[in-house]
This record gives structure tokens, sequence and C-alpha cells, in this order.
């Protein structure tokens, strides 16, 4: 599903450069449950984001579902993110404006899926988390393990293949961090959807079945689990 | 000094003539008075003194009007002056009367009273009496100003209160260190002051800067440092720097000051932004404003074209009026100049009309009509056009006598079809029968705000040597000029030492729509800076709500809505403002453009197509205001404003 080749990353200040990723080459099946780990300042949200999309690498090849996206035109990227990746957020990064329903709501909108189907995906969802009875709730009325959950049945149901997840547990308790990777398990186990997720803690990262240890920029290790 | 090129005039001799063909009178001059450099409510370029009443020996038994100014020997109060005066005057006209034979008692019984009263010198120029006063004039003008600064206050509020959040910070540590509130709002009242005094000194700067523009656009005399009331300025100044600081500072200075440091500190405290509402309120209440003028605007200017293009009922062109009385041997002269076609003279033409009312008796019916005086000539100088009829001709010998042309208006008003027919005029116990020849289109002798009356025209019996101050003069050449200096060469033969003064109709034409052209050069100045100023404040709201919501734009984007998608997210939120905005300013248009179409009798019916352009051109300006801003905040990348901090 993704193929990357000697991605670079630096940023150049007063004429020196500063690496941020160097040569880093792999590729990531479908169905694969990836860890990225490693100490702060590695690099690992940096290459979750070129595999998002949301930076760009400034040198290196990228081949996403057999396409060549090292430089993508706006409208390209936008197809890709509306129909097949999801993102998950430490901070969860709600609308604070819009209801849980509403949070929810906005990808298909964006998407233009029709009003039925919409309705019937959204309900759906809230079934599967859980959380029908705070659809009418603003996200500040949630808890943090709670609007983690909007947050990915948001990222769900535009019905991405791949979900790409930051530190999804970083601001929770370990009840419900618990609660949330099993769930990343279970999604990645039953209906396959490609999981890459960035990650401080070993504990988390077990629950994948593999392991990319990031240190200064470059992979060190590249592990299988389970 | 104009008159002799020089300043030494004391002991010099002019000649003085008080009328046409007065013989003149040599007067010498003892003195020079400096001239004011204010606008004056006496101005004069010299002053005699013969101590005799003067009397045109054309017209002996005119009556002179003329004011009476008395110095006081100290301040004295006018109301008690007043009652002296009118004791005094009352008895004098009682004694007066006695000799002319008239009672007293009689004359002043249906509710009209003698009058006279004392104005002090100050009252009457600045605000004269027996006309519009100048404050009448003014309001409009004070009125529009009073909203622009409203304006100006409004958009600082927005911004400071927007700006609020940026400080918010500093807030909360004050307030962690121990600042008392009230130290905080005086801290930011004190900030708003400065800034306010610093917008004073620009806009003095300005002011000396612009003034002498403005003055010759609007063709007034206003000056600033050299006011005779500058103190009196810059009291009014003062005053209003206080003002504004208090309007504009006081309640974004509230507002921050009541930041609670918990939350600031905490960083949520953009949630916990209040004012949106009344910002929101504000926006709304500019746009009000600007699109109330931008219609304002529009309706004046379809009214101007209206009078500008209207069918005055006579031909101006080509046309002049000589500030004389028509007299049989000069009009022969000079209507054998080439190119005159008529000489004559009427008692009403644009610039000069003299009404006189009469009551006509119509088939048993009074009917009262306003008499016009005419020569032959007249109504074909004029090029009026004919709709029943004929008008006036040497060929009738009794258009001398007893027939009259009727204007359309008193056509309405007596009869549809009246040619032929008669009506009598009641002088004493004797009754006059006229017939009516003709009626003629309605021509319009004053400004566009009075209704053409309806109007008979008289062909004088002295064949046209009334006293009427109108010489009509149509040319049939183009070149009018050249018969124009034949006519003065005869007049000066004539009247050696007495000036021609002439005016064209054309002319004429543009004094009458001046005051309005003024009106309306002055709103379309103001509407500009209204705008503008409301634009400004769109802007800068912009800025600061797209700045505010960059986490949504950013979550947005990452779920695959497009830059076109955010930008209509963002315009959405102003658009449902200004588009409110639109529907309350439009009654308020209506009602006030209206009331400024009364003013014409002649006027168009409200138009609809000011009211949409004015709703499309705010709705275009605004997106394209809050577009700028919005595209700035949809390309930016997400990433950043997704970090974690």
């Amino acid at each position: 599903m993704i193929e990357i080749k000697n991605i670079e990353k630096y940023y150049a200040s007063k004429g020196v450069k500063h690496y941020v990723l160097r040569h880093v080459t792999t590729s990531i099946k479908k169905g694969e449950f990836v860890s990225i780990m490693g100490p702060s300042g590695a690099g690992k949200s940096t290459l979750l984001n070129i595999l998002g999309m949301l930076e760009e690498s400034t040198y290196g090849q990228y081949e996403f579902m057999g396409e060549d996206v090292t430089t993508l035109s706006e409208r390209k990227r936008i197809e890709l993110y509306r129909n097949h990746i999801g993102f998950v957020f430490q901070a969860y990064h709600l609308i604070d404006e819009m209801t849980v329903y509403e949070n929810i709501e906005a990808p298909l909108l964006y998407k233009k899926i029709g009003n039925s189907e919409r309705k019937s995906r959204i309900a759906d969802l809230l079934d599967r988390f859980n959380i029908v009875a705070k659809k009418d709730l603003f996200p500040n009325q949630l808890s943090g393990g709670q609007q983690q959950l909007v947050g990915i049945a948001r990222a769900l149901a535009a019905q991405p293949s791949l979900i790409l997840a930051d530190e999804p547990t970083g601001n929770l308790q370990s009840v419900q961090a618990e609660e949330i990777m099993e769930l990343f398990r279970k999604l990645n186990k039953e209906e396959g959807i490609t999981i890459i997720q960035v990650t401080h803690a070993e504990k988390n990262a077990q629950y994948g079945n593999r392991i990319l240890h990031i240190a200064d920029g470059v992979v060190k290790d590249d592990v299988q689990v389970g | 000094m104009k008159l002799f090129g020089t300043d030494r005039v004391l002991g010099k001799v002019i000649k003085v003539l008080m009328w046409r063909n007065d013989t003149g009178q040599d007067l010498t001059v003892t003195g020079v008075v400096a001239d004011p450099p204010t606008p004056q409510s006496v101005s004069f370029n010299a002053m005699m003194r013969t101590g005799e009443q003067d009397k045109d020996p054309d017209h002996p038994s005119n009556s002179h009007y003329c004011q009476v100014y008395a110095r006081m020997q100290q301040t004295i109060d006018t109301a008690a002056l007043n009652k002296t005066l009118l004791s005094v005057y009352t008895d004098f006209k009682k004694a007066s009367f006695v000799k002319r034979e008239i009672n007293f008692n009689d004359f002043y019984k249906d509710g009209k009273t003698p009058g006279l009263k004392t104005l002090s010198l100050k009252d009457v120029h600045g605000n004269p009496s027996f006309q519009i006063s100048w404050l009448e004039k003014l309001k409009p003008i004070i009125g529009i100003t009073a909203f622009l600064l409203l304006i100006s206050v409004i958009n600082f509020v927005n911004l400071a209160t927007a700006q609020s959040v940026q400080r918010a910070k500093e807030v909360g540590v004050k307030k962690v260190l121990g600042s008392y509130k009230k130290q905080l709002v005086v801290q930011f009242l004190l900030e708003s002051a400065l800034q306010s005094i610093i917008a004073l000194f620009i806009s003095i700067i300005l002011i000396e800067l612009v003034l002498p523009a403005f003055n010759h656009q609007f063709n007034v005399e206003l000056s600033f440092w050299h006011n005779e009331q500058f103190s009196g300025i810059l009291l009014q100044l003062l005053a209003l720097f206080v003002l504004v600081t208090l309007l504009a500072g006081f309640y974004p200075a509230w507002i921050l000051s009541n930041y609670n440091p918990v939350s600031v500190l905490k960083g949520n405290y953009e949630k916990g932004l209040k004012g949106v509402a009344l910002r929101n309120i504000l926006v709304i209440f500019q746009f009000v404003i600007s699109v109330t003028f931008i219609i304002a605007i529009g309706v004046m200017h379809k009214q101007t074209e209206f009078i500008n293009n209207k069918d005055l009922g006579f031909e101006r062109g080509n046309l002049i009026n000589i500030k004389s009385n028509y007299e049989k041997s000069f009009a022969d002269k000079i209507s054998r100049i080439p190119g005159v076609e008529y000489v004559a003279t009427t008692t009403q033409v644009m610039g000069n009309a003299f009404n006189v009312p009469e009551e006509v008796t119509y088939k048993g019916n009074k009917v009262a009509l306003n008499t016009v005086t005419v020569s032959m000539d007249a109504l074909k100088a004029l090029g009026v056009k004919v709709l029943q009829g004929r008008i006036f001709s040497k060929e009738y010998k009794q258009d001398t006598v007893n027939t009259v042309v009727l204007n359309e208006a008193a056509a309405k008003l007596i009869d549809k079809n009246p040619v032929g027919k008669n009506y009598q005029v009641k002088d004493g116990p004797k009754n006059h029968t006229f017939q009516i020849v003709g009626v003629i289109k309605d021509y319009h002798n004053e400004g566009f705000d009075k209704a053409v009356l309806p109007t008979l025209y008289k062909v004088t019996h002295l064949g046209g040597s009334s006293n009427t101050n109108n010489l009509l003069i149509r040319f049939n050449t183009e070149n009018s000029s050249e018969a124009i200096k034949k006519i003065e060469a005869e007049w000066k033969t004539l009247y050696p030492d007495y000036p021609m003064e002439y005016i064209t109709m054309n002319s004429e034409f543009q004094h009458v729509l001046e005051d309005n052209a003024r009106f309306i050069n002055m709103i379309i100045l103001f509407s500009v800076v209204s705008v503008s100023l409301s634009l400004l404040g769109l802007f800068a709201l912009s800025t600061f709500v797209a700045r505010r919501r960059t986490k949504e734009i950013a979550v947005r984007k990452v779920l695959g809505a497009s830059n076109v998608q955010i930008v209509n997210l963002l315009n959405k939120s102003f658009l449902i403002l200004v588009v409110l905005a639109n529907l309350i300013s439009w009654p308020i248009a209506y009602i006030l453009v209206n009331k400024w179409l009364q003013g014409f009798a002649y006027r168009i019916d409200m138009p609809v197509f000011p009211f949409i352009t004015a709703t499309v051109i705010s709705i275009i300006i605004a997106v394209l205001t809050v577009s700028i801003q919005a595209r700035k905040a949809a390309v930016r990348n997400p990433v950043t404003a997704l970090k974690y901090e």
C-alpha cells in the first residue's frame, strides 16, 4: 500500500541543514498495524505527516496505492483525504462549535454522501462506539476518552483504508488508553483497515503487528510482533 | 482697490448710478475699511450716505425696504426691548392709519398682528430669520458626520475586542500579580486615549491639507486656524476627544480587565471569548449605514438624471435675459440686429419670477390663478409648446385687450378644453371678460422643488413697458456672442454709464441645479468614506475570525474540505450579517430617500433598482473582503495548527 524510498527531510537555516529524517525506506502492506516509536524529536511525527501528505519530503519518493504522490496536486490530495485516509490526533481536534453528531457527519458532507446513507452510517458508528446518548453534546461536555472515541468515529465515517494516528492515547488515562488501543486492534483485525500510529509507549505498540524504531531521523529497527 | 489698482484712493471720485437712466452723482472716497476674513451678514463694496431717500423716476411708487441696525450701549435684554419697540410701533401704526383713514382694528381683525422685533446680530448671522436657517440646511450633514464618527468608533471597539485575545495573557499575569481591576481599566483607557490623541493630531494636519480642496469642491469658505471661533472649535475637539476615548475605549477595557486569570493562563481563553454577538451587531450596524448611503446615491443619481433631462417646457439654449425693463424703442433697435429673433419681456422666467395671484370666475366657479404679464413675443421667445389653440400674435388685435393663454396646470384646474371660452375678473363693481385662446405646456420658472403654478398669461395693454426687469432675447444664430456684442453697443449709446447685465438661460438652469448637485456630491463623498470604513472593519474582523478558527479550518481540511469550501464557510458567517444589514437598511433608506424626494415637486417614483444594486454591491465587496482573509487561512498548511503544544 505504501512504498517510500530514501525519504529525507531537512530544514535549512543559515546555510546549515538540520535533518529531521534521513534515508527512510520502507513499505507498508495493506492490513498492517504499524507503530512508529522513538524518543522525542526523533522525527516520528514528521514521518507520519509525510505519510499523511500533510508535509512534503525534501527528497525521496513516495508511492501510495501504486501511485506516485511525491508531489501532489491540491485536488488529488483532497480526494485521498475524502476516500482513503482518516486522521486521529492526540488533542482530538474536534470542532468545538459542533455536536458529536455533526462532527462525525462533517467528512461525509465533504464526501457528498446522500442524506439517508449518511444517517445510517452515523447511527451505526454511534452505536458501535456506545455514544448514542452523547450525540447532541458538544465536545467540551465529554471526557477525554469519549472525545477520542468521537475522533476515531469521525476518522472511520468516510470508510478509509488507512488510519494515521498521532499519539492517539497521549492525553488519556491508562484505562481509556487501553480501550482505544483495543478498538484499533479490532478495526485492524476485523475490518482489515491499515493503521499507522505514533506512540511513546511500548505497551501501546504491542497492540500492532509491526514496530518501526526511529532515532535521529533514521530507522534503527523494524520488528514484527505477535 | 479693484477699481483703482492702488490703495491710495482717498479723495478720488466715483460716479454712482442708482438706476438705468440715472444721470449719476459724483462721490468722493473718504475712507477704506479692511475686508473681514469671514463671511458677512451685511457685505458691501462701498457705503454711501446721501441723506435722501432714493427714488427711481421710472417707478416713483416703489417702496424701499431696508434693515435697521442699532448698537446698544451695553448688553440689554432683547425681550424687554422688543416689548417697548412693539408698543411704539403699534402707536405709530395707529397714528399712520388715522392719516390714511384705515381703521386699526379692522386692519388687524383677522388674526394679523402688528409685528416688529429686534434680533441680536449674532443670531441673525448664525441663523438668519425669514429663510431656511443654516441649522436646517446643515442638519443632514451633521447627521452624516455623526454616523461616520460612530462607524469609526465601532471599528475601534471591534478591533480592540478582537485584539484583546493577544493581551489576555498580560491581563492574566497582572491580575495574578495583584493588580486591581480598576487599574487595568485605567491602563486600557489611557491606551485608547493615546491613540485618539494621535488621531486628533493627524486630523488637524489633514484639515490643513484637505480644507482648501474641500472649499474649492463644495464652493464654501471654511477656515480652521483663522476661524473666529477657534477657541470654541478647540473646546469641541477636546470634548470629542474625551467622548471618543470613552466610547471606544471603555468597552474593550472592561472586557479585557474582566478576563478570568485562571482560564487565561491555562490557555483556553479563546473559548471564553464573549462579545461575538455584540461585534456582529456592530458589523450589521456599519453595513446598514453603508448600504443606506449606496441606495441614497442610486436614487439621487436617478432623480438628478431625471431633472437634467426633464423637458423644461421652454428652449433654454440661445436665450439670454438682460437685467432691464422692456422699452419699446430699445427693443425695436435690438430686434433689428441680425441674429436676434425675438425681443420680449415677461414677469415669469427662470431666475426671476414674480407671481401675481388673481381670482377669476369661470362658469360661476371662483378659481385662484397666477397671473403673468408678457409682451407679444414672450411665449415665442421662450419657445413654449402650444397644446391647444394658439399663442399671442400681432395679427389678432384683441390680444392686447382681453385674450389670455393658460398653461396646462391652469387648464387642468378649470376645464379640459378651455379654448374659446370666457371667464370674468371682478374689479370693484365692474366685471372684465377675458377670452381663452390657447393652452401651452407648463414651463419651469423656478427650482424643481416647486410645482409649476396654474398660470394665465396676459399681454399688457401698455405694449410691454411694465416693470419686469427681464428682457428676453432669443437668437436664431449659432454665433450669439456676435449679436450680444452688438446689443451691448446699442446699450452703451442709450445708457452710457450704466452697465448691461445679462445671464444665459443655460447658466441660469445650472444655477438652479447647483445646490442640489452640491448636496449629492457631499453624499457621495461621505458614502465613499463610510463604505471604506465599514470594509476596513469587516476586513479586520474577518482576519480575527479566520485566526480564531484556524484549528477548525485545519481539521476540516484534513477531513477533505477543499479551499473553496473553507472560503465559503467563512464567507457564510459574514454573508448572513451583510444580508441582515441589507434587510434592515431597505426600509430606513426608503424613508430617508423618500423624504428627500418629497422636496421635489417633480420627482421620480421610488426606483427598485438602486436597492437591488446596493445589496448586490455590498454582498460582492463583503465577499471579496472576507475571501482575501479566508483564502489565506484556507491555504495555510494544516500541520502547524494541529500540532499539539
